[in-house]
């Protein structure tokens, strides 16, 4: 057993920084390996490092809603494997959403125990989205599973390494029951070397700077974390803070479903208690409690310090409260491929319940989908089978003192890119009508700081016999304005078919068919406005309408400025208020 | 006589060589806003023959500055129909994750200037929707309209048929000569378009400004000076002609700080040190390339304002890899709510400066640290320095949170600073799969070689150089460039359906197109040397590592060399190669150079004795030391080959080294300091 030793403040704090920099390294050692655009493009995964306990040192993220997760994963693994059962060279798989994995069968975490001279340090784990995982649609993640067993193959935190050794077996079991087995094993290699390079680094830390120091500076980064995490609750405002929305569907055509939230904020604790949501569903919008804490964390982060280092250590004063196998909280077997939107609707009452708090770090609400698009089909050329699967931007909302920025992910994903036109045409089998901003036409994110401008990305099929799957949340309640801001639009997508008939609006839409020349036209919502639309300065609502932002009409009926069509010079109307 | 000028944040520094291998230096401030007024006063004032100039190299920030305070032009964009909001969407991305105001970058042309096309191509560069005229009649006169003064076309899939952006550009120049404009494919012809959209923009945006600069540069200096050839530094550490300068504008944007990496090259060629590690220590950054086998590393992977809390802006051009940090001379050092001490990135700059400058900074920085534990001399300084007020701030704001001596708290400075530093180093060497005992550390600027040789220790690299002219190193290396043009293009192909044929013939279009623009250029063809790189991935993988490929004719067996190096480079960068998935071309990259005849270095022997070259002892604060009574030398009077043991100090002007305990140094023929372990 190790003694604690006193090192003393600035290797303390150089080691600290050696964590955190094998953190970014193993994060970016997975993208620039991985097969899959869902991972190099998205950056639909996570890696980092844990203690011995699985108490989180850094994660390096692609996606806001995996924080935490890859702490649930590793204490799973203790759990399952007491005593000395984890042995040096051990890689466990698991993605099972109930216990520890926390998202959807897609998101595949590895968890390596990191030794140094014989003593268990640490932890290396990551989890990255899987183009394919099996199940029964292609992409595995679904509209309409009814449990999970139609969602995909399930690890259920088992050896992948044993010592060092790859268990054969479970490989050959991946390749038969995935879609795309090329993919999926090889980001389970590149998974497999980031975790290496995680395991290569701290064990160079530890002979370099003897493993007592390492461990000193695990403990010293967790309490900074949990100090800065709590000098920046008391500046929170105290008391009870309640609010309440709406999932729209489960996917199956049920719901809507509402969800709640009572926030309690002491000058020590941050308390969310979400009894009296929805119980769980049958359609795949389930989000189990670990998925929920991953919603909680990233909004307390918003509220709290967007710009600190994230380990265990900040989330300590955090205590999330709710009913057993409800919506967010999801027990076996009911379906989750989804669950990141309950985990969007989760995040987003806890921020309307103290976004009129808190102006300087909140804004009014946003698209809140991930947009999830799987379209699968064969190229017109090569005819070789094709899968794209992407979440879509879409519009934030306005904020005291700045409007909402266009064409961004939802709050859930982070460092996440676009597919690039030309990249998407090469590979797919589609044609792109247009990539453009959305104009509502009708006022929506109209405010004195108007919302971000949804999105309109339309697919064309360039063969037939293609499929396309849509889970686009937030189609029947629109992103919120605040403060006689405006409402934004809602997540929707229409059919354009090679006929000229037009089908639609659908938010949610499970393999909907497309023959040559139909076109999916995909359209994300623009973000709520705040403040009121009569403050925003007229000379800016002619330059809106001159950048094409808001229509002549617009201008004259919501905010009540007269725009000439030609010169856009202006005339603030009576009804303005100075 | 050749001579070099660089304009710098806060000097304009000059390096001159002359027929007899002779090196001179000189400084002067910088003249914002009309740069080539410190040019030609730098000129003056280090007194060169201006009657005789072979060769006047130039490197400039007017691109760096004209982008990062938007003092560009209006620009206007043409699209095709469906993707002006390509420029606004952009990548979607969001370094700062958990912020849920967060602020995208603007992009540099506003929508009502974004103008569609009805034009189309598909993936293969095949025509869907042809260019109609009218539609680039109606752009132009609606940008004259809006007083527009730069244009950049940018359509999907030119990178594959560049011809519906010729021919757009062609109508432009009938209808309208003098306005500047920019095809995306001109600049770039790598695929994805927000990226060549935003370097079209970003190349037009400069255009005016880089032409008048240019332009008026030229003429002040004929007016005085006879100038056989001169040059202008870009970012791929080669130069160009001032004409081709004016055409492509962004591939200045790294213009200076890329010479001292380059520099860095052709020294360690001179004195036999293929693998180096160049490290650039300025008053506000830091910055460090890899250059392995004597090759300085291109990509185009460069973005402006990109950091870990915002997404930046891409510029596709050619740009040596430099990682660059905020920790120089005048980094503040401060605690944080936590109470962690840190570094940087704030700095105090030239004003107020550091403590040490007198001229009101009250936060202590690296500068003040390094005084304070004796590093540095209160007579390196132009300023009078008053030590007690560097001692009470760094006591009051770092020593007495901690309950430690200023002494120890300077010392803590100085250990993060370098903290800081070795992991920049680390993310190019060990963290690329390289092994640092493999490379020489090459330390120049202010701050160089102050900080490399505790570096070294921590890095393990077995020898470090503090070159000639170390403070100036940059415009040093631009006296040592030739001509470079990099063309990148996207080609997509698996290498094992890969027609050789069809191979070489892509690499003869790309090579003699080269040729002729150095045709143009005044350049003989025999001059040209091609080195070829081919952007290679596994099938399905979208990051690419750069591999060199043999040059003429393929053979199957160089088709399989290639491969076979491939995935050697891969496992190398990424701890493993799969070696039975398909491998694929996305880009192929030819670098030319247009040979130009060097100046000769000279080799200095200075003899004398190492006592004659003491200045003093001085007091040293050393880690786990404590204060040590170190000898300062003079780097001026030092004799060649002598070794000097650590602990020591060697001062020169505007820079000092510090050695330890266990390093000894001494002067190479060439003049430069060569620090080593004992006893290797």
């Amino acid at each position: 057993m190790t003694t604690p030793v006193k090192v003393d403040p600035f290797t303390l704090e150089i080691v600290k920084d050696s964590l955190l920099a094998v953190g970014d390294e193993m994060f970016i050692a997975l993208a620039r390996t991985s097969m899959s655009p869902i991972i190099y493009e998205v950056l639909d995964y996570a890696s980092g490092l844990t203690d011995a306990k699985g108490n989180l040192l850094t994660q390096g993220n692609g996606v806001t809603g995996f924080i935490g997760m890859l702490s649930f994963m590793v204490k799973e693994t203790l759990r399952k494997y007491p005593g000395n059962k984890i042995k040096q060279g051990d890689v466990f798989i698991i993605n099972d959403p109930y216990n520890g994995g926390g998202s959807h069968l897609s998101d595949v975490g590895l968890v390596m125990p990191i030794f140094h001279g014989g003593e268990l340090v640490a932890f290396s784990a990551n989890k990255a989205h899987w183009t394919e995982v099996g199940g029964k649609d292609p992409g595995s993640f679904t509209n309409d599973a009814v449990d999970i067993f139609q969602e995909g193959l399930q690890f259920p935190c088992i050896k992948l390494y044993d010592e060092g050794r790859v268990n054969d077996g479970i490989v050959e079991i991946i390749r038969s029951n995935v879609r795309f087995p090329d993919l999926s094993l090889g980001d389970m290699w590149a998974q497999v070397a980031a975790l290496r390079t995680g395991d290569r680094r701290l064990n160079e830390l530890c002979d370099k700077h003897s493993r007592q120091t390492i461990l000193a500076a695990i403990s010293y980064l967790l309490d900074h974390g949990e100090i800065i995490s709590r000098q920046e609750i008391k500046k929170l405002p105290k008391g009870i803070f309640e609010a309440e929305d709406y999932i729209d569907t489960d996917g199956l055509g049920n719901g809507p479903f509402k969800i709640k939230v009572k926030v309690t904020i002491t000058d020590d604790d941050f308390i969310c208690d979400f009894r009296g949501s929805h119980p769980q569903v049958p359609g795949p919008m389930n989000c189990s409690y670990t998925g929920l804490v991953s919603a909680v964390r990233v909004i307390f982060l918003a509220m709290t310090n967007p710009d600190q280092d994230v380990n265990d250590g900040v989330f300590r004063p955090l205590q999330v409260i709710v009913d057993r196998k409800s919506i967010m909280s999801a027990e076996r077997p009911v379906p989750v491929s989804n669950y990141f939107e309950t985990l969007l609707g989760s995040l987003d009452i806890v921020w309307q319940a103290l976004a009129p708090h808190l102006p300087n770090r909140l804004a009014a609400g946003q698209h809140l989908s991930v947009c999830a698009v799987t379209l699968s089909g064969n190229h017109q050329d090569t005819d070789e089978p094709f899968l794209i699967v992407e979440p879509s931007v879409g519009g934030w909302g306005g904020a005291d003192g700045q409007d909402g920025a266009s064409g961004q992910f939802c709050i859930a994903d982070g460092e996440t890119y676009n597919v690039p036109v030309e990249v998407a045409e090469t590979r797919y089998g589609v044609l792109l009508d247009e990539y453009s901003l959305r104009q509502d036409g009708n006022g929506a994110g109209a405010g004195q700081y108007i919302g971000g401008k949804g999105v309109v990305r339309s697919y064309r099929a360039l063969s037939d016999n293609q499929a396309v799957t849509v889970t686009f949340g937030r189609n029947k309640y629109y992103p919120w304005g605040m403060k006689k801001g405006h409402l934004g639009s809602p997540n929707e997508f229409y059919i354009h078919k090679a006929n000229g008939e037009v089908d639609g609006p659908y938010g949610v839409y499970p393999r909907y068919k497309l023959q040559t020349n139909d076109v999916v036209r995909l359209m994300t919502g623009t973000g709520g406005g705040y403040g009121d639309p009569l403050s925003r300065p007229a000379e800016q609502v002619a330059k809106d309408v001159k950048n094409g932002y808001f229509t002549i009409e617009e201008a004259k009926e919501y905010f009540n400025v007269e725009v000439d069509s030609q010169t856009f010079d202006y005339t603030e109307l009576p009804r303005r208020t100075s | 006589m050749r001579v070099a000028t660089d304009i710098g944040g806060t000097f304009t520094d000059l390096v001159y060589v002359d027929e007899n291998g002779h090196i001179g230096i000189e400084k002067t401030n910088t003249t914002p806003p009309n740069f080539e007024k410190g040019v030609l006063d730098v000129i003056k004032k280090a007194q060169v023959d201006t009657k005789k100039l072979s060769m006047f190299i130039h490197g400039t920030t007017v691109i760096i500055n004209a982008l990062t305070e938007r003092k560009g032009a209006k620009t206007g964009l043409i699209t095709t129909k469906g993707f002006r909001d390509i420029l606004e969407i952009a990548r979607g991305n969001r370094p700062d994750l958990f912020n849920i105001r967060y602020k995208k970058p603007t992009p540099f042309v506003e929508r009502y200037l974004r103008i569609e096309v009805d034009e189309r191509l598909n993936y293969k560069g095949e025509v869907l929707s042809p260019l109609e005229r009218r539609d680039v009649e109606a752009c132009v006169e609606h940008f004259k309209k809006e007083g527009v003064e730069a244009i950049a076309v940018s359509y999907l899939h030119s990178y594959v048929n560049p011809s519906h952006e010729q021919k757009t550009v062609e109508i432009i120049k009938e209808l309208w000569p003098e306005v500047h404009v920019t095809a995306s494919s001109d600049i770039t012809k790598e695929w994805r378009e927000y990226e060549r959209t935003n370097t079209a923009v970003l190349n037009a945006y400069v255009q005016p400004i880089a032409t008048k600069y240019i332009d008026k540069l030229d003429n002040q200096l004929r007016e005085s000076i006879e100038i056989d050839q001169s040059y202008i530094m870009q970012s791929n550490g080669g130069t160009t002609k001032f004409e081709n300068a004016k055409a492509a504008p962004i591939n200045m944007v790294e213009s200076g700080p890329v010479a001292g990496i380059f520099g860095a090259a052709v020294l360690g060629e001179l004195i036999g040190e293929k693998n180096i590690i160049a490290f650039d220590i300025g008053g506000t950054t830091a910055k460090c390339s890899l250059i392995e086998n004597g090759e300085v590393k291109v990509s185009t992977d460069y973005y402006i304002e990109k950091d870990n809390r915002n997404a930046g802006y891409p510029i596709k051009a050619p740009v040596v890899d430099i990682v660059e940090i905020g920790n120089g001379g005048g980094s503040i050092a401060w605690i944080d709510n936590a109470g962690s001490l840190k570094v940087g990135p704030h700095s105090a700059g030239a004003r107020p400066g550091p403590v040490a400058y007198g001229l009101g900074g009250t936060e202590p920085t690296t500068t003040d640290a390094n005084l304070l534990t004796g590093r540095l001399s209160p007579k390196n300084f132009d300023y009078d320095v008053n030590m007690n007020n560097i001692k009470e701030a760094i006591q009051n704001k770092i020593g007495n949170p901690f309950g430690i001596s200023a002494e120890e708290a300077a010392l803590g400075i100085i250990r993060i600073a370098n903290s800081n530093m070795l992991n920049a180093l680390k993310l190019i060497s060990i963290r690329k799969g390289h092994n640092p005992q493999d490379f020489t550390l090459l330390a120049f600027g202010g701050g160089g070689s102050m900080h490399a040789p505790a570096l070294a220790l921590e890095l393990g690299v077995r020898k470090v150089v503090v070159p000639i002219a170390s403070p100036v190193f940059s415009a040093w290396g631009m006296l040592m460039t030739d001509l470079r043009h990099d063309y990148i293009q996207t080609y997509i192909k698996r290498l094992n359906d890969l027609s050789l044929i069809e191979m070489d013939a892509k690499w003869e279009v790309i090579e003699n197109s080269a040729l002729n623009h150095y045709k143009d250029e005044g350049m003989a063809a025999e001059n040209v040397e091609f080195h070829r790189f081919a952007d290679m991935r596994y099938l399905g993988q979208e990051h690419t590592v750069k591999v060199p490929v043999p040059n003429g004719k393929w053979s199957e067996t160089d088709k399989h060399t290639i491969i076979q190096n491939f995935h050697t480079l891969h496992e190398k960068n990424y701890t493993f190669k799969l070696e039975d998935s398909p491998t694929e071309i996305v880009n192929v990259h030819v670098t030319a150079y247009g040979k130009v005849p060097k100046p000769t270095i000279g080799k200095i022997t200075r003899t004398g004795t190492v006592a004659d070259s003491k200045k003093e002892n001085r007091d040293i604060y050393y880690e786990q030391k404590g204060w040590v009574n170190t000898p300062v030398y003079d780097r001026e009077k030092l004799p060649s080959n002598e070794v000097i043991h650590g602990p020591a100090v060697v001062e020169e002007k505007a820079a000092v080294t510090v050695i330890y305990e266990n390093q000894q140094l001494y002067l190479d023929e060439y003049g430069n300091i060569i620090i080593e372990m004992e006893g290797k």
